[in-house]
């Protein structure tokens, strides 16, 4: 009986922590994916903030010509 | 005429323009009517103030008027339009950029870089990128999300990790306020609010809060404009006093002055400014309390096309600073 009763209670221990760690496992899986999603934003951004405002320039109206991207006059 | 006498004693409220008094009811039948109404004051609609000045730009006369963009060495700036919103920059510098040093002598070093950029300007949406040689971006985007709220970011990209730095800006105008929140990278946190008290005096204050190093702080402005001149002053809680006062002289020449007072460094600073806008060109010029001389003049050669000269002068660090440069393009 005190046997089953000390598993129990470290059973009950081990689960104890193991929900904390898990709580806070959980909290830091949210971090690190956080800032893996920044860090790749950022490059996102760093490479494409240009292009992508020279897309949407190319198509609104009156839609400039292709050459008029490169051309000094 | 009792009646017309109980019916006085409750009027509704007058509309706000002076030129059309009542004229059946109390004095204004008695006495003779006013020959010049300009001797009469504008009366003040205090339900009606105008929207005030955006908090960042409360000082913004004054800082057009004595802060120039100072450079030295070549600047040549080449604006394409290819539409009427999206248009690109080609930007080439030559010449010696400033380092902020820890001695008072300053430290200049010589850098080189060509910058190409795009902006696209709608009435809602404005985006303006800057990409330089050594990989830097500045992006800028201000977005209309309604008609009273604006979303605005400002982002410096490097290569170089953690030095990269961005700012998130929510403003909301209100008839006759101005609120912001601000967002920043490294845990910034500010927001802003503005209000106008009077036809011509506003009042604002601001808070920020900077996460990592635990520092907050509180400040106070306040601003009073007539059509001749602004007077600005603001005191924050970093120990910074700030006053400015701008005085148009004519429709081509406005004078400005400046003083501001660092606590913690116990520095003091004033400076006194002209700036001449004349047809063909604008001319500023300031003196500082530091013995600082500097100019700066635009001259419109052509049509789209300005050449500009940059000088300034500091006798007692030896530090002089002569640029010149063209800009081409609107």
């Amino acid at each position: 009986m005190t046997s089953r009763a000390s598993l129990k209670g470290k059973g009950k221990a081990g689960k104890g922590s193991k929900g904390s760690e898990e709580g806070s496992s959980a909290a830091k899986c949210v971090k690190e994916w956080s800032t893996w999603a920044m860090k790749k934003a950022k490059v996102i951004t760093h490479y494409g903030f240009i292009p992508l405002i020279i897309v949407i320039g190319m198509n609104s109206e009156p839609k400039p010509q292709l050459y008029q991207l490169l051309s000094p006059v | 005429m009792g009646s017309s006498v109980t019916h006085a004693a409750a009027p509704p409220p007058p509309p706000p323009s002076p030129s059309s008094p009542p004229s059946s009811v109390g004095l204004a039948a008695a006495l003779p009517p006013k020959q010049d109404e300009k001797a009469e004051p504008e009366k003040v609609d205090w339900l009606n103030l105008p929207c005030p000045i955006p908090f960042e730009e409360i000082q913004r006369e004054a800082l057009m008027s004595l802060k120039p963009e100072l450079f030295e060495g070549l600047r040549f700036d080449f604006t394409k339009g290819l539409n009427q919103r999206f248009s690109l920059s080609h930007s080439v510098f030559m010449g010696s950029m400033e380092v902020p040093s820890q001695s008072s002598d300053t430290l200049k070093v010589p850098t080189a870089h060509y910058e190409f950029g795009a902006n696209f300007l709608d009435p809602k949406l404005m985006l303006v990128g800057r990409v330089l040689t050594d990989g830097r971006l500045n992006a800028r985007v201000k977005c209309d999300l309604t008609d009273n709220l604006t979303m605005k970011i400002n982002a410096q990209l490097t290569n170089e990790p953690h030095f990269s730095q961005g700012m998130f800006n929510f403003d909301y105008k209100g008839t006759d306020f101005r609120s912001q929140l601000q967002i920043g990278n490294n845990a910034f946190y500010g927001g802003n609010y503005i209000q106008s008290v009077s036809p011509h005096l506003s009042l604002g204050t601001e808070i920020f809060w900077l996460g990592h190093q635990r520092k907050s702080g509180i400040g106070f402005a306040a601003r009073y404009n007539t059509d001749n001149m602004v007077a600005t002053g603001q005191v924050a809680s970093t120990g910074i006093v700030a006053l400015s006062y701008v005085q148009k002289v004519s429709e081509k020449v406005s004078l400005a002055s400046d003083f501001m007072y660092n606590h913690l460094t116990q520095d003091v600073t004033s400076s006194f400014g002209y700036d001449y806008i004349l047809r063909q060109c604008r001319l500023r010029g300031k003196i500082d309390s530091n013995g600082v001389f500097a100019a700066f003049l635009e001259e419109r050669l052509n049509m789209g096309v300005n050449f500009i000269l940059s000088a300034e002068v500091d006798h007692r660090k030896k530090d002089y600073k002569f640029g010149f440069g063209m800009t081409v393009g609107e």
